[in-house]
């Protein structure tokens, strides 16, 4: 829908023959090249081929695509009149009600049983935030404790605009700027870069969790995406404050860790040896942590100065600190703030998996009954898997700092993450999918190969958060956003176009045209199955299991092809090993 | 010549993507007055069509869009029999609100068949921009507003028309447009208005010899006068026969209705009741005499049954007369000039006439106005000229069918996306024309855009949080006047135009 603008000149130059350059002077991509685009999205803005600037084309993407949040936004949220507990919707609001009424020490303290606050600080002041302006508009959708699963229409409404309100402000810009810095980098046209800036934008998973499900992941994400940006444009200590707003918004940003790590530590050894440079990063990353916490810091001080113990009885973790510590020491009330914060933002004491993910641990607790077997040793066996995992591609991008390789490497760490490590929600591979998505921005972003593990990652992703959006019955918005997508971008099942072997079928095409295949084949044939018989009685989960293996596999995949796709393009392997090592990798 | 892009095809498929996404969007009585009629059609027998009247929304539309609910009250039967119940009154189950919306995407596949057809209908360098004024009616707002959410099926209606309007592209299949025209009048009476250009047109163009007025094509005579008669006939022949004529009458023109609908459609009438209600302040100092029965009215602000207190009434017949008389104008040249153009032309202005100055008009009449004038909007520079500020005020003036905060950012993101959009491909598309540009309707069409942005501002927040609820009328007559202006300053351009070119 976005970006037709035709304009009348260079068409009629063509018609006549003469065929002249881009008159904006930029080299020709493989999609502009064609006589005709190569996928729906193209076509969209085959108008605009080299005469629009991406000034006019951009409002217009702007607007479909908030056009498009909006719209989904219309239907129901997570745990919509669903009492006891409600849902993430419920959760988001209430932590609005505690974080305007109750003072800033109370807020990881209160009632924890009912949606206690267990996101990072950033979290916190966005809802103290967003619970301020809508107090404005209507006092009692945060009445302290009356307000508990309110389901007022209005204030569905105002809460739907904070999450596209936070999104315009935060990840937008950062992808906008993101793919105009990449494409520039990997030497894509301004015009395909408008094209992946859409489907970058138009990708159905965080639109479905964040604007139909409920939740603000996409702060977070666009946090991480600046942070990317900043990396890209050479800015590392502006790079290090937009990963710890990330981490202090969303702790699953933990995912991006080690990358930002390796890259930032690679560039400050390559091309040399730059230890000022390390020693402002860590100490702009230590300032920006201590801004972060330092509202609760003086919040306890006051307290402690005034007087004031009103903690409710104290956690069993603090038994074991009250020992150590003087607990009448004014420094006791800052660090029991922080130690709940710790505790209550990552919550060591759960199991190793939550619900059904389609990860590592869940699928092969189908085969094998794993989760039996002893805590610790679960905990053991996923941090080794997971090291192992996320240092190979860690490592690259230590001795290779390159840029190009940034989203490449985030997808593969978050990938490993998302497969191996511990308490992982089926929510979080928005995580592996955002970087991976951005790949769309870069040379051959638009190819028929990248589209089609792109897409292929992003349609097994929405797949297998479809049993969490038919709870509330979305099955409709789930079937349109994902449907559209893959239209968007030429992909199964509306199009096999991306798996047409143009004449000269390599092993590798054939293996993914089949590979992906049975995965889109087996996702068909769930989606009858789900719909039309009932699971046996004696396994009322049988399909939430067979959407886990299935999503484990395909994501396995996903990983291999990132790592794979990282390794050729570090040039870290000897050029003899290349031929070889490509086939054996992407089979 | 090869295919341009993006197809229709592929707009209507993220389109139709979008419209789905709306299924739990605001819906207005109509969608129950819709509801209803598949009732009335499904589970009545015919002769009790029309005197039916359990619910306040009786079958007020001619029997061919009744025929047409039937057909699908046979799908409905499938899905949800409970929403076929004429006692079943305000039902609204998912089934039955998932059903009608979906019946309204389906319908409106025949405005995509229509719209393939115009654009290849047109030939040589105006290709390009037949295909940007096809895919802008698909995407039209007004469409996406009145069909989508506030919800009716004009989609398909409106395909018919542009069908028909097509059809008269070629000499061979006149006859058809002129059968396709007689068809839609059955069912939708709207059209109506448009009839005195197809009567105009069909009669010189097809029943007269093109080399003189004065021999008659009595074949071609016979044949539409035939055809046109057995359309009749097929549509209220059934009712006919058991003598329901006056019945169906009496429910498809309701005389007794006041002069504007309860929101100011962007008429004359809106400016003359602007007018009026400035004199009221006014009257005292410059010596005009103050009807005291009418203030009451006018106070309440929105206008059911409309008294004027200081200009004189306005009586049906005077909106008749002038009605005719500024449709008159237009048809004498297309009488003695038959081309497709003039036509077309003479189409758009029978809908300006009857918009500005009918009695009762509903802003959605707009479309009638729009729609056909789309399809020449892009002739030349003059014609988009004219067309501009019409398309601002046209949408503009639909606003206020949707009044709930969630619908809020959809009419008006997508309206100002479809404006920036086709504003500017029509900007690069629009060839220079070969008469002088009028400079002052330029400046006037560019100034009025540019006066939209505060008035929208001031519709939807500032006068919200200046005066909360009271005043509620302010907005409506603000809006309303100002999208009169732009529909009358856009009529008066287009007149000259069209006189001149």
């Amino acid at each position: 829908m976005a970006g037709h603008s035709p304009s009348p000149h260079k068409p009629r130059r063509k018609a006549k023959g003469t065929g002249g350059p881009s008159n904006l002077g930029h080299s020709t991509s493989v999609e502009s090249s064609g006589r005709a685009p190569s996928f729906p999205l193209a076509a969209f803005f085959w108008p605009a081929r080299g005469s629009a600037s991406q000034w006019e084309i951009l409002p217009i993407i702007l607007m479909v695509v908030g056009l498009f949040r909006w719209a989904a936004g219309l239907w129901g949220y997570s745990g919509f009149e669903k009492p006891p507990m409600f849902g993430d919707y419920e959760a988001q609001r209430h932590w609005m009600e505690i974080t305007t009424h109750l003072p800033i020490t109370q807020w990881y303290f209160h009632d924890l049983q009912w949606w206690g606050l267990d996101y990072p600080p950033l979290t916190a002041y966005h809802s103290w935030l967003c619970g301020k302006i809508g107090s404005l508009i209507d006092p009692s959708w945060f009445a302290l404790h009356k307000s508990r699963g309110i389901h007022d229409p209005t204030l569905k409404i105002f809460m739907r605009g904070t999450v596209i309100v936070s999104e315009y402000l935060i990840y937008i810009p950062a992808v906008v700027i993101f793919v105009r810095r990449f494409s520039r980098l990997s030497g894509v046209t301004s015009w395909s870069a408008s094209i992946s800036l859409a489907a970058i934008l138009m990708q159905p998973a965080t639109i479905l969790i964040d604007h139909i499900h409920f939740q603000y992941n996409t702060v977070m994400l666009g946090f991480v995406v600046a942070s990317m940006s900043s990396m890209l444009a050479g800015r590392y200590l502006w790079s290090a404050v937009f990963f710890v707003a990330a981490l202090g918004f969303k702790q699953m940003a933990l995912y991006y860790a080690f990358p930002v790590f390796a890259f930032l530590l690679g560039s400050c050894f390559s091309p040399r040896v730059n230890v000022l440079r390390f020693i402002r990063i860590a100490l702009v990353t230590a300032i920006s942590f201590g801004i972060l916490v330092l509202p609760f810091v003086i919040g306890a001080y006051n307290e402690w100065k005034q007087g004031i113990r009103s903690k409710p009885a104290p956690l069993p973790l603090f038994q074991g600190l009250a020992a150590h510590l003087d607990t009448k020491a004014f420094y006791y009330p800052i660090v029991e703030q922080l130690v709940q914060m710790v505790h209550r933002v990552f919550p060591f004491a759960r199991g190793l998996f939550e619900d059904k993910v389609a990860n590592f641990w869940c699928a092969l607790n189908v085969v094998v009954k794993i989760k039996h077997l002893p805590a610790e040793l679960l905990q053991r066996l996923s941090l080794i898997a997971t090291l192992a995992s996320i240092i190979p591609p860690n490592l690259i991008l230590i001795f290779r700092p390159r840029k190009e390789l940034l989203p490449l490497a985030f997808a593969t760490t978050a990938w490993g993450f998302f497969l191996f490590s511990y308490q992982v929600h089926e929510k979080s591979v928005l995580l592996p999918l955002a970087p991976m998505t951005l790949l769309l921005a870069g040379s051959q972003g638009l190819s028929k190969e990248i589209r089609a593990w792109v897409g292929f990652a992003n349609i097994l992703g929405c797949w297998t958060m479809f049993p969490l959006l038919q709870r509330v019955d979305l099955r409709v918005p789930y079937a349109v956003l994902t449907l559209l997508w893959a239209y968007l971008l030429g992909l199964p099942p509306t199009s096999f176009s991306v798996y047409s072997l143009d004449g000269h079928g390599s092993l590798k095409k054939i293996a993914t045209a089949l590979i992906h295949g049975s995965f889109y084949l087996a996702m068909a044939m769930w989606h009858m199955l789900e719909l039309n018989l009932q699971p046996p009685p004696d396994k009322p989960d049988l399909w939430v299991v067979a959407n886990v293996g299935v999503g484990a596999a395909g994501f396995a995949l996903c990983y291999v092809w990132c790592f794979a796709r990282l390794v050729l393009q570090s040039d870290i392997l000897p050029k003899a090993l290349l031929g070889k090592k490509s086939k054996t990798k992407t089979n | 010549m090869g295919e341009i892009y993006p197809t229709l095809a592929q707009c209507a498929v993220v389109a139709a993507a979008f419209k789905i996404l709306l299924f739990p969007a605001y819906k207005s009585t109509d969608f129950e007055v819709h509801r209803n009629w598949l009732a009335i059609t499904n589970s009545l027998p015919l002769w009790e069509w029309y005197y039916e009247k359990t619910s306040e929304w009786t079958l007020d539309y001619p029997p061919f869009f009744a025929y047409f609910e039937w057909i699908i009250s046979q799908v409905a039967k499938l899905v949800d029999p409970a929403m076929l119940r004429v006692y079943n009154l305000e039902y609204d189950s998912w089934q039955t609100v998932y059903f009608q919306r979906f019946t309204v995407i389906i319908t409106e596949l025949l405005l995509v068949y229509a719209l393939q057809l115009f654009v290849d209908s047109t030939h040589g360098a105006s290709k390009r921009a037949a295909q940007a004024a096809a895919i802008s009616i698909l995407l039209s707002p007004g469409l996406l507003i009145i069909d989508h959410i506030h919800f009716q099926y004009n989609g398909v209606m409106y395909a018919i028309l542009i069908w028909s309007l097509v059809l008269a592209r070629k000499k061979s299949t006149l006859l058809w447009s002129g059968l396709l025209f007689a068809a839609l009048l059955c069912m939708k009476h709207i059209y109506l208005y448009l009839a005195p250009a197809y009567f105009v047109f069909l009669l010189r163009a097809y029943c007269l010899s093109p080399k003189s007025i004065f021999r008659i094509q009595f074949v071609n005579c016979v044949k539409l006068g035939g055809g046109i008669a057995a359309i009749f006939g097929v549509a209220f022949g059934p009712f006919a026969l058991k003598g329901q004529i006056p019945q169906i009458l009496s429910r498809l023109f309701p005389f007794s209705r006041g002069l504007c609908h309860a929101y100011w459609a962007p008429n004359v009438w809106a400016i003359y009741s602007f007018v009026d209600r400035v004199l009221i302040v006014l009257a005292p100092r410059i010596g005009l005499s103050v009807k005291s029965g009418a203030l009451q009215s006018v106070t309440r602000g929105l206008v059911g049954d409309t008294a004027f207190a200081v200009l004189p009434d306005i009586t049906p017949q005077v909106c008749f007369a002038l009605t005719l008389i500024f449709q008159a104008i237009p048809l004498l040249r297309l009488f003695s000039q038959p081309t497709w153009d003039t036509f077309i032309g003479a189409v758009t202005l029978c809908g300006y006439a009857s918009f500005l100055f009918g009695w009762h008009v509903h802003e959605k009449a707009i479309l009638l106005v729009i729609i056909p004038f789309s399809l020449i909007a892009l002739k030349d520079r003059r014609y988009l000229g004219a067309f501009r500020p019409l398309a601002v005020a046209g949408h503009v003036s639909l606003f206020p069918l949707l009044f709930t905060p969630a619908e809020f950012p959809i009419k008006t993101v997508y309206t100002i996306f479809w404006l920036i959009l086709f504003l500017m491909a029509f900007d690069r598309l629009a060839p220079a024309s070969s008469r002088p540009r009028f400079f002052l309707f330029d400046r006037f069409s560019t100034l009025y855009i540019t006066v939209s942005i505060p008035l929208l501002l001031y519709c939807s927040l500032l006068h919200g949080i200046i005066f909360g609820k009271s005043y509620e009328f302010l907005p409506l007559m603000f809006t309303s006047s100002y999208s009169a202006i732009g529909v009358v300053g856009s009529w008066v351009g287009f007149l000259v135009v069209y006189f001149t070119s």
